[in-house]
């Protein structure tokens, strides 16, 4: 294969209209009303016929959603077992993982022996979403959700999570934790 | 001062009794993004002097990767050129690797490649696109924000994230491709060309543009060398040096592109070069999906990739045996490395040095912004006050990577 060099034309090569100005700038400006006009009318799928999908960029926020794919970093989560329970088993992995050290986790034992986090303290002021305490977590205990709304407070005492405000029930998670399973895994699952 | 009054000796400023100014601009000036400070002073509209202030965004990036284990400083990396973070990402990834001399799958290759060119393009986005809107275009730069719009939707699709997307791990990927990502590239970049045939309608043969583009902050080849340019601005100057040809990392040597040159190292060069970049770039990204092979994304080493969620919730040697890299890091072998890759503005480097612990011992990295900075006196000494401004932009500091 080929990397080639190839100069660029810094005289750029203009047309008696061109260089008369005038003309050029009408291009221009059918160019921006030809934008101003989709701006305005491809708010309505009708208009723009054939197009199966409305051809602007920006949403009516808060009465339309933005697609999030499946990928997608946002508030971190920990996971409710079925039982009620959290299924957290206070290893502390996250803990050690977390770069902007933001998790701190007390951890102690129930009746039967099994452990789980007295505390746990996901202190949002910190956090940059960067779901390596998802990566890490052996019992798939907390998760990248995909909510991105009401992260932002004027308080900073009420970003800081605790166990109670972080927990949420396994179903409504169910997506992220199969898509976190192909992670570091093609989708064949390749050993 | 001008030349013949110089050579006549006498001072126009002695004789009508005026002085030069000085004055800031910056930090917070809305031309100088990035945040850097200019102490300038002027003569009229003449720039006599100018003295760049950088520093603003100082973070102590590389103090601060010596605390963090050898993949948590990913998303540190992210934060060097935010306009391009995959790019930082790839760099340090592969300095890790030579050290520990492992080689990582072809298909993990390949979509580094691909993801490398669309954050190479995300970078060109913003930094034509933000020049254009500081000379006053701003609804070229519109044009812009959406093409670099649809290309993080495409990003985000694969990582995550837009801005930050903290994509790459020593050893490999975090995720592959997902599903239809091939047709949302055939639809992103169908209209993402037409946006840039808008956007070069708008300025390419703009007068107004021209006028403030061409002839302005030029830079001989011979200077721009040994003022230590890299990327876009010295292949203005016509040396056609780009790291993925003189040095072809990944899967740069099986792709067909052409790197551009310009001839004169001024802004109106500089614009070119970056929006013919943009263009093959784009090709880049299509031939690596087109050649991209099935297969793992991750080494088939346990020591560089983390356990399958199966194995670390159900075999018990999985789980110590990541309980110990998590918690010491991985021990990467004692030594130290060099690998360069083509950043959005040039020769980005990453030396590491590893002590054989879970942490780097030092992390440096060569931000081609700065060299770039550093001679932005020469470039505009002696210039009118107005072409600083596009001079600046097409210098293109980032700040996250220039001061760190
Ligand atoms: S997302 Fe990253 S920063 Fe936030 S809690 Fe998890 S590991 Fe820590
Ligand atoms: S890694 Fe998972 S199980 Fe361990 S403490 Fe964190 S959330 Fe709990």
């Amino acid at each position: 294969m080929a990397i080639n060099i190839k100069k660029v034309d810094r005289n750029v090569s203009m047309t008696f209209l061109e260089r008369m100005y005038i003309p050029y700038m009408l291009h221009g400006m059918w160019v921006a009303i030809r934008h101003a006009a989709i701006n305005m009318l491809g708010f309505f799928e009708e208009i723009l016929a054939g197009k199966s999908k409305r051809q602007v960029m920006t949403l009516f926020y808060p009465e339309e959603y933005p697609d999030i794919p499946p990928a997608y970093r946002g508030k971190p989560t920990l996971v409710r077992r079925d039982d009620g329970l959290e299924a957290c088993v206070a290893c502390g992995l996250c803990e050690a993982a977390c770069p902007p050290l933001c998790i701190s986790i007390i951890g102690g034992e129930r009746e039967n022996g099994e452990r789980y986090p007295v505390t746990y303290t996901l202190d949002g002021t910190r956090c940059i979403y960067c779901g390596f305490c998802e990566e890490v977590c052996p019992k798939e205990a907390i998760v990248m959700s995909d909510r991105f709304q009401g992260l932002c407070e004027y308080d900073r005492e009420k970003m800081i999570y605790d166990k109670e405000s972080l927990l949420v029930p396994r179903e409504k998670l169910q997506k992220r934790l199969d898509t976190i399973r192909n992670k570091y895994f093609s989708e064949k699952r390749y050993r | 001062m001008r030349e013949e009054d110089k050579e006549r000796g006498y001072d126009f400023h002695k004789a009508s009794h005026t002085e030069t100014m000085t004055i800031n601009m910056g930090p917070s000036h809305p031309a100088t993004h990035g945040t850097v400070k200019f102490f300038l002073t002027l003569d009229g509209e003449t720039i006599e002097d100018i003295d760049v202030e950088i520093g603003y965004l100082h973070r102590a990036f590389e103090k601060e990767c010596e605390a963090q284990k050898w993949n948590g400083v990913f998303p540190y990396t992210d934060r060097l050129d935010y306009t391009a973070s995959v790019l930082n990402n790839v760099g340090y990834a592969m300095a890790a690797e030579k050290l520990i001399g492992i080689e990582v799958p072809e298909r993990c290759k390949y979509l580094r490649t691909m993801i490398s060119e669309m954050a190479r393009m995300s970078g060109h986005y913003t930094n034509v696109g933000a020049g254009a809107l500081e000379l006053g275009a701003l609804t070229a730069f519109i044009y812009f924000i959406e093409a670099r719009e649809l290309l993080w939707d495409l990003i985000e699709s694969i990582c995550g994230a837009r801005l930050t997307h903290n994509y790459v791990r020593i050893g490999g990927l975090t995720n592959d491709l997902p599903d239809g990502f091939r047709e949302n590239v055939k639809r992103v970049f169908a209209k993402n060309r037409k946006l840039w045939d808008d956007f070069d309608i708008m300025l390419t043969k703009n007068r107004i543009f021209l006028d403030r583009m061409r002839d302005t902050g030029g830079i001989s080849q011979k200077d721009a060398i040994a003022w230590g340019f890299t990327g876009p601005c010295l292949r203005a100057a016509g040396v056609p040096y780009d790291v993925r040809r003189a040095q072809p990392y990944l899967m740069y040597d099986r792709m067909n592109f052409d790197i551009p040159v310009g001839s004169t190292g001024d802004n109106f060069d500089r614009y070119l070069v970056r929006m013919e970049e943009i263009k093959q770039s784009m090709s880049i990204v299509e031939q690596c999906l087109e050649q991209m092979p099935e297969g793992p994304i991750n080494v088939d080493d346990a020591r560089w990739r983390m356990p399958s969620k199966d194995d670390s919730s159900t075999k018990m040697e999985p789980l110590i045996f990541h309980f110990k890299q998590i918690i010491e890091g991985q021990s990467i072998p004692a030594g130290e490395a060099y690998q360069a890759v083509e950043g959005a503005n040039g020769e980005l480097g990453f030396y590491l040095v590893s002590n054989g612990g879970g942490k780097p011992w030092k992390c440096r990295v060569r931000p081609p912004s700065f060299a770039l900075t550093s001679a932005l006196p020469l470039l505009v000494k002696g210039s009118m006050l107005a072409d600083l401004i596009p001079t600046f932009d097409m210098i293109n500091l980032i700040g996250g990577e220039c001061d760190r």
